[in-house]
């Protein structure tokens, strides 16, 4: 071993651990060079104490993070790629493709089917109390003397008889008691 | 040192292609390192997580530009440098300002609303937290690129040109660069490490 191999041993080191025949030409070269031996042991004090160095924390939920982040990033990209053009439509569908939109899509959607379905049954409701109302209409037209103009003949005179006055009433009872 | 074809480039490839289970992949293989990397650039537990997630989110965004011709490591690294750097710059700029406030139109962007407050494992005695604090001080205190290129020669799985490349500088300036923050630590840390507490394993 020479200086130079020697030199490329230590930036080895650096790097990787030494395998057992590149210690054992280092101690023998190093056996009778004591300034070396000093620089060596200092390399190798060095690359012990980097090696230990302890690992960072690092959060447990650092993965689903990133790929939260991912999610979010691709939500954005879908969204910057549609045109401003695009239809609601298109937007809408968008948006179902993302799964925190998925959730809040199938709420909205039995929403929808309840509101349709009470709806619905509002309108059998009223579409019923009609046929009844019309029912009862169709029966009173059935009524045969209603058919016959002679009943309408003194209608007049009737209706005029239910709007007389009180003074009319008072004068006819003067007369009568005369 | 990595040698014959990149597993984590095909993968890289599938992100490219749109797979969610092979970023996952990644994330789960690359957060540690990328956290022990961000952590040590920028010494805050918490903003160095958020950090480290917008390094991931960094990595999705720009897979379409991903080539398989460049490791994934050093493209990944290469990305939570630059953002550690961007995030040095802003902090001289605007003292006041915490990493949120950076990513305010990201607003709806859960990052931490979540994180939970961890700390280092005990270590096995004062003296050793004692150690391992004062290499930490003495990394942060060396010049960034010297602190980047130490760190990442720590293991196997960056080359030397891998360093290099995350650095933009030769081969010959990074193993420069790690030769002279070697020797500024060698100094500091000199009563430490004739100690004997970091064992040979």
């Amino acid at each position: 071993m020479n200086e130079s191999e020697f030199r490329t041993l230590v930036e080895e080191s650096w790097k990787r651990r030494l395998t057992e025949e590149e210690r054992a030409a280092l101690d023998a070269w190093l056996a009778v060079r004591p300034t070396e031996r000093a620089e060596w042991e200092a390399e190798a004090a060095l690359n012990r104490a980097l090696g230990a160095m302890p690992n960072c924390p690092v959060s447990s939920n650092f993965t689903a993070l990133v790929m939260q982040a991912v999610e979010h990033e691709q939500a954005q990209a879908l969204r910057e790629s549609t045109p401003a053009s695009a239809s609601l439509w298109a937007r809408l569908l968008t948006y179902i493709r993302l799964p925190a939109f998925r959730l809040a899509w199938a709420a909205l959607l039995v929403c929808g089917i309840g509101i349709g379905l009470a709806y619905y049954s509002h309108q059998t409701n009223v579409r019923h109390d009609v046929a009844e109302g019309l029912k009862a209409v169709a029966n009173v037209a059935s009524v045969p003397s209603l058919s016959d103009p002679a009943v309408f003949e003194d209608f007049d005179a009737i209706r005029r008889l239910a709007q007389s006055s009180a003074s009319d009433d008072e004068e006819l009872y003067m007369v009568l008691n005369k | 040192m990595a040698t014959g074809p990149d597993p984590d480039a095909a993968l890289m490839l599938r992100v490219k292609q749109g797979d969610s289970a092979a970023f996952e992949e990644l994330v789960e293989k690359y957060k540690q390192p990328v956290m022990n990397f961000v952590y040590r650039t920028l010494p805050d537990a918490t903003e160095a997580e958020d950090l480290a997630q917008h390094v991931f989110l960094q990595v999705f965004k720009s897979a379409h530009r991903y080539e398989a011709a460049a490791r994934f490591t050093t493209w990944l690294f290469t990305i939570a440098r630059n953002l550690c750097l961007n995030e040095i710059r802003r902090r001289y700029r605007h003292p006041a300002e915490s990493l949120d406030e950076t990513y305010a139109d990201d607003d709806e962007r859960p990052m931490r609303q979540a994180v939970e407050t961890k700390t280092f494992s005990a270590p096995e005695s004062m003296l050793h937290a004692e150690l391992e604090d004062k290499i930490e001080e003495a990394l942060a205190a060396l010049p960034e690129k010297q602190r980047t290129a130490i760190l990442m020669c720590r293991g196997d799985e960056f080359s030397y040109e891998d360093i290099a490349r995350v650095l933009e500088c030769s081969v010959s300036a990074t193993k420069s660069l790690i030769h002279r923050g070697r020797e500024v630590l060698k100094q500091k840390l000199k009563p430490y490490l004739k100690t004997g507490v970091w064992k040979e394993k």
